[in-house]
């Protein structure tokens, strides 16, 4: 029982320095390397055979079928407006729960994991690399990179 | 309010609401048995409003509580026969009960809502009834008008009699309480509670207007019962078990183990999901029950006495369905009450019962639910309907005249369209039907009126039994496939190539098709999907894009032209000037027959051209991602057997895109009938010609229905025998013949290539000579059969600005071969028989009587003719004794070749008299309708052979 406890006083201790450390995981839309808490991600898939729905706004590549559920695969280049992502590469879908639904964000290419303490984590500015300001929650500054941490509830927000 | 346990919150609104939407029925009976309480009744819905107050007390919901209390007192009352439950104290408890139930619809709201209107009355009555000494065994006289100005009741003076009373009726109740499961220490807090309105009615009614941002009704729990959980619970385990065979099987690569494993999970698979629809299920007296309640207020409020009754409330229907019922419903059955049930007295000077009746009815029918709501009341008068449509400028008269009553009375789903003389506030704010069809079209439901005036009208609503799984007719356009609900669909249409042009025609900038005589507007999925059009090509197997304009441009560019001016076409334009004209134009090609799907949303049908039809499956809905909401063609998506997905067309959303909007596609339909009626009825009367040429400069034409086939051959193939023509021809000799033969017209022209159209004329075959080009028209003008006509030659007509002759080509074979014919003749008229038969030729085309008048002198029948059916009639009854047979055209002003048909069969007379008809439609419709009329035999226009073939085996039968 006092083991117990003490496990207990050492996860609420972690859990505390835990608040500000954040796992990113990083990928490249463009040539931006972003980055979102993983903890939002799903999965991460290779791009899969989809079905194009006519009509859809035109940074939706189309719909595809994820165990049963149907996900939306959102050009992530093109929804910030870098034009589209180039399917020739190694591009990823990273599938997201996002309000309510599954989507999918074609990325050009996955990044690493990054840990990243939160405290650290500065304004962003009014561009990166072509997308705006608006889309970020801040950058973090690693020791060889630069990483906007995008807002992903806003990136996927239904402008009216 | 501090609601700690949400959980437990959420039980006790499900379980208060069940609770209410019985006491509403018990109310009512309690109120018609009157005098003679059913004290079993009374005690459950005392107990009822029991538990609610129990609940309530409990989870803090004080005006709940008090409001509940309230009604409980009264209820006592009865129970134990202090009061008797008149209508006006039934009223005041149902009055309550709704209230109840709103407030504990917006259960975190409610006790911010001022209840004093209900309790005032309610403890009016209670009090004044409720003590002994006052012993009122009938209700006081000023309960009732207690309930108008409770608002302003007092608050002081009724407050404090009640908590004696209150404290008197706890006692009696107690022992009764008792045996509820609720906490027994709620009883005690009723009196402190019911002192406390005057002041919460004061804060209340501000805090009552912030509180109108209502929280949407929370359904969003069900109850199910145990067993079925019970049965879900194996089948899964069944599952799980089946699953671990499936992966040993698999590991060990046993595949024919693997079979049976896969029989084990589809059968589960299915089981499953019965049962867990069956969970979604719920009795639709869900929704009926709260009918007794509606159709009595109604009723009182005008003065109507309306049965209601109710069959089949235990028919299950999906729990969507039944909450999305419930306004079309309740619409429908106001509309009964108010519009249809006749007032007392108008029903008495009609002899019928003062009461009117309602009948709400559900059963299942063709694995659909059908849902009656009947009355007997004034029923729809389908003219009236037409002519206040007419007024409101809905539609025109010319379209009214041309309505079917059924049409008339459909009328009534137009939007805009209210049938009530004077908008009551009962039902009819000018919107009314027209909802009621959108919401159900939305369910995939049907709606039919069936109404006879004076009468009463039933309305009947075909429902599925479920939304998460359709039925759907898969179809792939461009690439992809899409599936169309079979609610939707009609029927499926395959024009082929050969007739694409006929059928498919441009009115205005519409296309259209014409499918029985009715004209379908057309929208082509890939347009109004924005995908590029594309063909599927049967020999490659893929699909090629598709550079046509127009559905019936099979040979000349000009109809583009009035594509480019259809704004839903302009992208096209475009495209179409990007890519240049392809050298194998489809245009040629066998495969570009048309794929039409006909569906139906409600008010409008249409024909949706896809590329490729597949086959018919069930499929389960999914939902779209909000990315995709915009999207308004697509009712949702589905995963298809090889795991990619479909998209669900919404094909009234799909009209709708297409600017094909209901009441636009009644106009544009109006517009079509009129643009073509004229086409149309001449159309009935068009002969089909095969036109060619003997000479470079002569036209020449003959029915094309007496053409068998048409041989190419070279000038070298032919053989002069013996002074007559002749050519090899399927093993034998093939006489030809020349129209210079016989007529006095240009010789045949000296080509190398030639053409022999080859017909069968009393068994044998011959071949006429002649060059082209060929070309196969309908034409509908009318035929001289007097300038130019001679021997071989029946007429001429005018065709595309040239004067062309008929052939006759049995005139011919019978002046060339008349050996042929002359065992045929022998058999007419045998002479010592007295009179010829005389046959009657009703006939509106004078080329064609003369033709069959022709034919028939010829055979030495002696003739009698009616220039329609009208005046064959005459005739034949001028002529009863004579007219041996009766040889009719089908279309004919006047009185046509059905109806003629249908007069002489109804005639004692003529019964046996035989009738054959002649025409140019031999649609099998059109023969199953002739020979319901009374048709012996049914001919086409001008084969000869047949017709006189007939005609004497008639003959010799009278003899």
């Amino acid at each position: 029982m006092n083991q117990a406890m003490q496990k207990d006083v050492q996860n609420t201790a972690k859990g505390r320095a835990d608040e500000h450390m954040v796992e990113l995981a990083t990928f490249y839309v463009g040539d931006a390397l972003c980055g979102m808490n993983i903890l939002k991600v799903q999965e991460i898939n290779k791009l899969m055979q989809m079905t194009k729905v006519p009509q859809a706004p035109d940074y939706v590549l189309g719909i595809l079928n994820l165990r049963g559920q149907i996900v939306t695969i959102i050009d992530l280049g093109k929804k910030l407006g870098l034009g589209e992502t180039d399917a020739q590469g190694d591009p990823r879908n990273i599938i997201v729960n996002s309000q309510g639904g599954y989507v999918g964000l074609l990325v050009r290419k996955i990044g690493d994991v990054v840990e990243a303490d939160m405290t650290k984590k500065e304004r962003p500015p009014a561009n990166m690399r072509g997308i705006q300001g608006e889309f970020f929650t801040g950058v973090y500054k690693t020791q060889s990179a630069l990483i906007g941490i995008l807002d992903i509830d806003k990136v996927l927000s239904i402008e009216d | 309010m501090d609601i700690e346990d949400d959980e437990i919150l959420q039980g006790f609104i499900e379980e208060s609401l069940e609770h209410l939407a019985d006491i509403e029925n018990d109310l009512l009976t309690i109120e018609e048995a009157g005098a003679a309480i059913d004290e079993d009744l009374v005690n459950k819905v005392f107990r009822a409003a029991h538990s609610i107050k129990g609940g309530a007390g409990f989870m803090g919901l004080t005006a709940i509580q008090e409001l509940s209390h309230a009604t409980e007192n009264v209820l006592g009352l009865i129970r134990s026969k202090k009061l008797i439950p008149t209508p006006e104290i039934v009223n005041v408890l149902l009055l309550a009960s709704d209230q109840l139930k709103q407030m504990i619809e917006d259960v975190h709201n409610s006790n911010d809502v001022d209840i004093s209107p209900h309790t005032g009355p309610l403890n009016a009555i209670f009090e004044s009834a409720g003590k002994p000494e006052g012993g009122a065994k009938t209700p006081p006289p000023q309960a009732a008008p207690v309930l108008k100005p409770a608002a302003a009741a007092p608050p002081s003076e009724p407050l404090a009699e009640p908590q004696e009373a209150v404290d008197a009726f706890e006692e009696m109740t107690d022992a009764e309480a008792a045996g509820d499961e609720e906490e027994p220490g709620q009883e005690d807090e009723p009196p402190e509670e019911a002192a406390a309105p005057p002041v919460r009615a004061a804060t209340g009614n501000a805090a009552t207007e912030q509180a109108d941002r209502q929280s949407p009704k929370g359904d969003t729990s069900i109850r199910v019962h145990v067993s079925l959980l019970d049965s879900l619970m194996t089948l899964a385990g069944e599952l799980v078990l089946s699953r671990n065979q499936l992966l040993q099987t698999i590991n060990s690569g046993d595949f024919r183990n693997a079979e049976a494993v896969g029989q084990r999970i589809d059968l589960i698979t299915s089981e499953l999901q019965e049962a867990i629809m069956l969970t979604r299920m719920q009795p639709i007296g869900n929704v009926f029950n709260k009918f007794p309640r509606v159709v009595r207020d109604l009723a009182k409020k005008l003065n109507k006495t309306i049965d209601l009754t109710i069959v089949g409330k235990d028919v299950e229907l999906d729990k969507t369905i039944i909450e999305a019922i419930n306004d079309p419903l309740t619409h429908l059955v106001r509309n009964s009450v108010d519009h249809g049930i006749e007032a007392p007295a108008d029903r008495k000077r009609l002899g019928k019962p003062e009461t009117g009746l309602v009948i709400l009815k559900a059963y299942h029918e063709a694995g659909q639910v059908v849902i009656e709501i009947s009355d007997d009341g004034k029923g729809l008068d389908g003219d009236a309907l037409a002519t206040s449509a007419v007024n409101k400028g809905l539609i025109t008269s010319e379209q009214a005249q041309a309505m079917s009553d059924k049409e008339k009375i459909n009328l009534i789903f137009l939007p805009g369209f209210s049938t009530a003389k004077q908008v009551t506030d009962v039902s009819g704010r000018g919107v009314g039907m027209d909802v009621v069809k959108t919401n159900l079209d939305q369910l995939g439901g049907h709606v039919d009126i069936i109404s006879e005036v004076g009468q009463g009208t039933t309305i009947s609503i075909k429902l599925p039994l479920t939304l998460a799984i359709i039925p759907c007719q898969i179809i792939m356009t461009g690439d992809e496939r899409y599936a169309i609900p079979q609610v939707n669909l009609e029927e499926l249409l395959r024009i082929p190539a050969a007739q694409v042009k006929e059928r498919i025609e441009r009115v205005g900038n519409a296309e259209v098709v014409r499918l029985r005589g009715n004209l379908l507007p057309l929208i082509r999925l890939s347009d109004v999907l924005g995908a590029p059009r594309t063909w599927w090509d049967d020999e490659s197997q893929e699909f090629k894009e598709d550079r046509r304009e127009s559905i019936a441009d099979r040979r000349g560019h000009e109809s583009s032209l009035l594509g480019g001016k259809s704004a839903g076409k302009a992208d096209h334009k475009k495209e179409k000037e990007v890519a240049p004209r392809a050298e194998t134009d489809r245009r040629y090609m066998a495969a570009s027959a048309l794929n039409i799907v006909v569906v139906s949303t409600g008010a409008m049908k249409y024909g949706l051209i896809v590329d490729r039809l597949q086959d018919s499956e069930e499929i389960v809905i999914k939902p779209l991602g909000r990315h995709l909401q915009q999207c308004k063609g697509y009712a949702g998506a589905t995963i298809m057997g090889d795991g990619r997905i479909a998209l669900i067309l919404d094909v009234a959303n799909l009209a709708r895109m297409a600017q094909l909007t209901s009441l636009d596609g009644s106009d544009r339909a109006a517009e079509l009938a009129s643009a073509t009626e004229e086409a149309i009825r001449a159309q009935k009367d068009k002969q089909a010609l095969l036109i060619f040429r003997s000479s470079e400069h002569e036209q020449f034409a003959v029915p094309l229905n007496q053409v068998e086939r048409i041989e190419k051959i070279k000038r070298d193939d032919i053989e002069e025998l013996g002074g007559k023509r002749v050519m090899k021809y399927q093993g034998g000799s093939l006489s030809l013949l020349r129209v210079d033969d016989v007529a006095m017209v240009q010789p045949l022209a000296d080509h190398d290539d030639l053409l022999v159209i080859v017909f069968n004329i009393a068994g044998h075959i011959i071949g006429l000579l002649a060059i082209g080009p060929i070309d196969a028209i309908e034409i509908s003008s009318e035929i001289d059969g007097v300038t130019l006509q001679q021997n071989g030659i029946m007429g001429s007509t005018i065709i595309d600005k040239h004067t062309t002759l008929l052939v006759n080509i049995f005139e011919m074979a019978h002046t060339l071969f008349p050996q042929w014919f002359e065992g045929q003749e022998n058999f007419e008229p045998e002479a010592g028989a007295g009179e010829p038969p005389t046959i009657l030729i009703a006939e509106d085309s004078h080329f064609f009587r003369n033709q069959v008048k022709g034919y028939m002198t010829e055979a030495g029948y002696q003739v009698l003719e009616g220039e329609d059916g009208a005046e064959a009639w005459r005739i034949l009854q001028d002529n009863q004794d004579r007219v041996a047979i009766v040889v009719t055209d089908i279309e004919m002003p006047n009185m046509n070749g059905y109806q003629l048909t249908q007069k002489i069969r109804a005639d004692a007379r003529f019964s046996r008299l035989p009738i054959i008809a002649l025409t140019t439609l031999a649609g099998e419709e059109d023969i199953a309708k002739g020979k319901a009329a009374g048709v012996d035999e049914y001919h086409i226009k001008l084969d000869k052979e047949r017709l006189m073939a007939s005609v004497h085996q008639f003959a010799k039968q009278i003899r």
